[in-house]
């Protein structure tokens, strides 16, 4: 009964949704008042006039000329995007209600869906998972189409992690967006969002898991494009969100391409989309037909998850919102791509293992990958951004080497504890990005502005302090469990080269974590020996921000430290699977080795940056040809997005559309054009017989007559 | 060996040829005329001759003039003759009519009517 009423967990977020696209905004609207153009709001006002017509060049002249033409440019402007909200009125207030409400009622329902499946384990669940919503969609021949619903043990972990961080990061954004325009359009953008997500966890088979994924790629779109009046910051290698959000939209859907590819392969030799019933129906499949499907499947979750080599629309999507930062990273767009290889795992178990070593091996070079670049990067939102493409590897590294008798678990154990603190992590950065916001009045990222800020915001450096020591493995932190787990599996299976990246990687976070930490809330001269607290870099006066923002901090700090308590986990998801066993993690060697490295990377990032002004470090860096090359290789992202642009610019619109034209121009257009020629000219040919000369056109009369005289006489006798 | 219809074909042929070649060979306005005169001639030694030739027996009650002829060719004859002068005048008259405006009566020159 419990788990048959599951779907309104996934509708909730759809009916908050329509309830704020069709009510509550339309009252926000409605009641919004008319704002004077008034020349105070100078700034905001001369980006929108920038951006339609490109040039002015005295401010003041600006807004003497904007004032003249305010009535004609913004008249045709949706309210929306009107940059100058005064005040939320009512109905801005009651869509962020509506979702919260709704979104409240979805995550105190998984909630108690997930504790009571542990506590009494329902063997249905287990085995086979209850069907909550079914509709026939289309029905072909024998074929047919259904959008179906249904809940297990993984979806429920999924759901739980999805809800919890949505409604945490609704409930923060009522402090972070206060300021922004489309307030209500934000929260139905956050609803629909999760709505999209749900729509993968609840998928039934490959169709609507295609849907939710193609609504994921929609909603994250609208969101990471949220603030379209925002233009690039060429100088800060920043583009502007709307062109991130074009970025992450066609990246995607070049993994989609291999994604479709995959399930048609599969539906072509099973006939079937379900995945209850792929699980059987790929044993009696060709094996190597099931293996490349299967690694077509898994470009899908390279583009959604952003592994190497789509991995580049990540660190672009921070140009949206910090709330959907978080939202991005934790639960519900990047996490699809994990989901998808768990719900698939038994297909990919059945296929040969080059599947798996495929997604381990783009896993795990992809944390090392990412991590490196994490190291050097001096903006606060892209250090999370690598990070968690780098965490995203080490889950895919769980899924690849876990083995039958673990199934799912590891991967999904360390999506389920990354979800808590990488939603911390960024909600915490958007503390610190709200609060500097105010205090400096213009928009900071560099951390080389930030500093010393634990003793201006403790509850943000706190909160930041154990999620960073959560991702960075630190004994007792959730992250050490899922992480130590899935670097212990690669060394239990002797997956050498997979073990080495892993650990290594484990040491490059635990550098780049701390050192971004102690660059944004310590440094030299702080308590704690220039952890906590020291010089601020910056310029005004900072404080800690909002309750709404800082209650959702500390709730995510709980599960940052707890969740890797949760020693059931694999049996949850696996009966079969052995529980977590902490006392015996603790004592193997292997585990020891990965706490060590992560250990050194933390010391060697106190020890650089809490005893050495930046500024020092920076001028050594750039003092060594070898260092200063290799910090502006991982600076500039190893040059793969410059390498791209470059792929776009000369090879696609220079190579390729330009052959698709000239083919288009030479052949296409020449075969009309040649008959069209022809015929004109034959035509211009054939008129010079018309000279103007009678005696000609007697020749041609009389000779024809006696030529056919001839030809007359000859058939005659010929007949006769 | 008396006189037959093939003589009359034939001095026709013959004339038609003469009257062609003249109409296409000459360069002169008015020999082409004169060349067309011809053909129209040849034409009406045919029409006369075919006339001749083509006879149809009468009976009458006091026993003469047992064959008559059809009238047909040679009214033929006659209206081409007087098609001919007409034409003769009007052709006349653009020749001078051309030839006051061009200065040349050449046929190769006057071209005209083309493209």
């Amino acid at each position: 009964m419990l788990y048959q009423y599951s779907w309104t967990v996934l509708f909730a977020p759809l009916l908050a949704f329509a309830v704020i696209i069709f009510v509550t905004r339309v009252w926000d609207m409605l009641s919004r008042p008319r704002v004077q153009e008034v020349p105070a709001h100078g700034d905001t006002h001369a980006d929108i006039h920038g951006s339609i017509d490109a040039h002015h060049d005295s401010h003041d002249e600006h807004i003497a000329e904007a004032g003249a033409h305010s009535e004609a440019e913004h008249g045709h402007l949706d309210d929306d995007d009107d940059p100058k909200v005064p005040f939320l009125t009512p109905g801005a207030k009651a869509s962020a209600y509506v979702a919260l409400v709704l979104m409240a009622f979805a995550c105190i329902y998984s909630w108690v869906l997930l504790i009571n499946s542990v506590v009494s384990p329902d063997p249905t669940l287990v085995k086979t998972g209850y069907t909550v919503f079914q509709y026939t969609w289309l029905n072909l021949g024998n074929i047919n189409y259904q959008i179906a619903f249904h809940i297990d043990h993984l979806a429920i972990a999924m759901m739980v992690v999805v809800t919890t961080v949505t409604l945490l990061v609704q409930f923060y954004s009522q402090g972070y967006m206060q300021n922004s325009a489309g307030y209500a359009r934000f929260y139905s953008y956050l609803s629909l969002f999760a709505f999209s997500m749900l729509v993968i966890v609840f998928a039934q088979n490959f169709l609507v898991i295609f849907t939710g994924w193609e609504l994921v790629g929609l909603s994250s779109y609208l969101l990471i494009g949220f603030w379209i009046n925002k233009k690039a910051k060429p100088e800060e290698q920043r583009p502007s969100p709307a062109s991130a959000a074009l970025q992450a939209f066609v990246v995607n859907r070049i993994g989609d391409v291999g994604f479709i590819i995959g399930i048609m392969i599969l539906f072509v030799s099973t006939g079937t989309f379900e995945f209850s019933k792929l699980q059987i129906a790929v044993l009696g499949m060709n094996k190597t037909a099931l293996t490349v499907a299967m690694i077509c499947i898994f470009c899908g979750a390279i583009g959604k998850s952003a592994q190497f080599p789509l991995h580049v629309w990540l660190p672009s999507a921070m140009e949206g919102p910090t709330p959907v930062s978080a939202l991005i990273h934790a639960a519900t767009m990047v996490a699809a791509g994990v989901y998808m290889v768990a719900r698939t795992f038994p297909l990919f178990y059945a296929a040969d293992p080059v599947a798996f070593q495929v997604v381990g091996w783009i896993g795990a070079f992809t944390a090392f990958f990412a991590a490196t670049i994490a190291l050097v990067q001096s903006d606060f939102k892209r250090v999370l951004a690598f990070s968690t493409i780098s965490q995203l590897g080490y889950m895919f590294v769980g899924l690849a080497v876990a083995g039958s008798e673990y199934g799912a678990g590891p991967g999904m154990f360390h999506l389920f504890t990354h979800a808590f603190f990488k939603a911390l992590l960024f909600l915490g950065a958007g503390s610190v990005l709200f609060a500097l916001h105010h205090a400096t009045h213009r928009e900071v990222q560099d951390v080389r502005l930030m500093g010393g800020l634990a003793t201006r915001m403790p509850i943000t450096a706190a909160t930041w302090l154990i999620a960073t020591l959560a991702i960075s493995g630190f004994p007792g932190f959730s992250g050490f469990f899922s992480k130590e787990t899935i670097i212990g599996l690669a060394y239990d299976h002797q997956q050498w080269g997979l073990y080495a990246l892993t650990l290594v990687t484990a040491g490059l976070t635990a550098f780049y974590m701390l050192r971004a930490f102690i660059l944004a809330f310590g440094g030299k001269g702080g308590y704690l020996g220039g952890l906590w607290g020291g010089p601020y870099r910056g310029e005004g006066e900072v404080h800690e921000s909002p309750p709404t923002m800082t209650i959702p901090l500390i709730l995510l700090a709980i599960p940052s430290v707890l969740a890797g308590y949760w020693t059931g986990f694999f049996t949850y998801l696996n009966p079969d699977a052995k529980p977590l066993d902490i006392a015996q993690l603790l004592s193997l060697p292997d585990t020891w080795i990965g706490v060590a490295v992560s250990l050194v990377g933390l010391i060697v990032a106190y020890a650089i940056y809490a005893r050495v002004e930046l500024t020092k470090i920076e001028a050594f860096v750039q003092s060594r040809p070898a260092l200063r090359t290799v910090h502006r290789i991982l600076y500039n992202r190893y040059y793969i997005d410059a390498f791209y642009d470059w792929l776009v610019k000369y090879v696609l619109l220079n190579g390729i559309c330009w052959l698709a034209q000239a083919f288009d121009t030479y052949v296409i257009d020449g075969i009309v054009n040649g008959v069209a020629s022809l015929i004109t000219g034959f035509g211009s040919g054939v008129r010079r017989v018309e000279t103007g000369q009678v005696q000609s056109y007697m020749i041609g009369f009389f000779g024809g007559v006696a030529v056919l005289a001839v030809l007359a006489l000859v058939l005659i006798n010929v007949v006769k | 060996m008396g006189l037959t219809l093939n003589h009359f074909l034939i001095l026709g042929a013959v004339l038609f040829c003469i009257g062609l070649y003249g109409a296409i060979s000459k360069h002169n306005a008015i020999a082409v005329l004169m060349g067309i005169e011809i053909m129209l001639n040849a034409v009406n030694v045919t029409m006369i001759g075919f006339s001749f030739f083509n006879t149809v027996k009468v009976h009458r009650p006091d026993g003469f003039g047992n064959y008559a002829q059809y009238l047909t060719g040679q009214i033929f004859a006659i209206f081409i003759i007087t098609v001919a002068a007409a034409e003769a005048a009007v052709a006349l008259a653009m020749i001078i009519a051309i030839y006051r405006k061009r200065n040349t009566v050449d046929v190769g020159e006057i071209d005209m009517m083309k493209w």
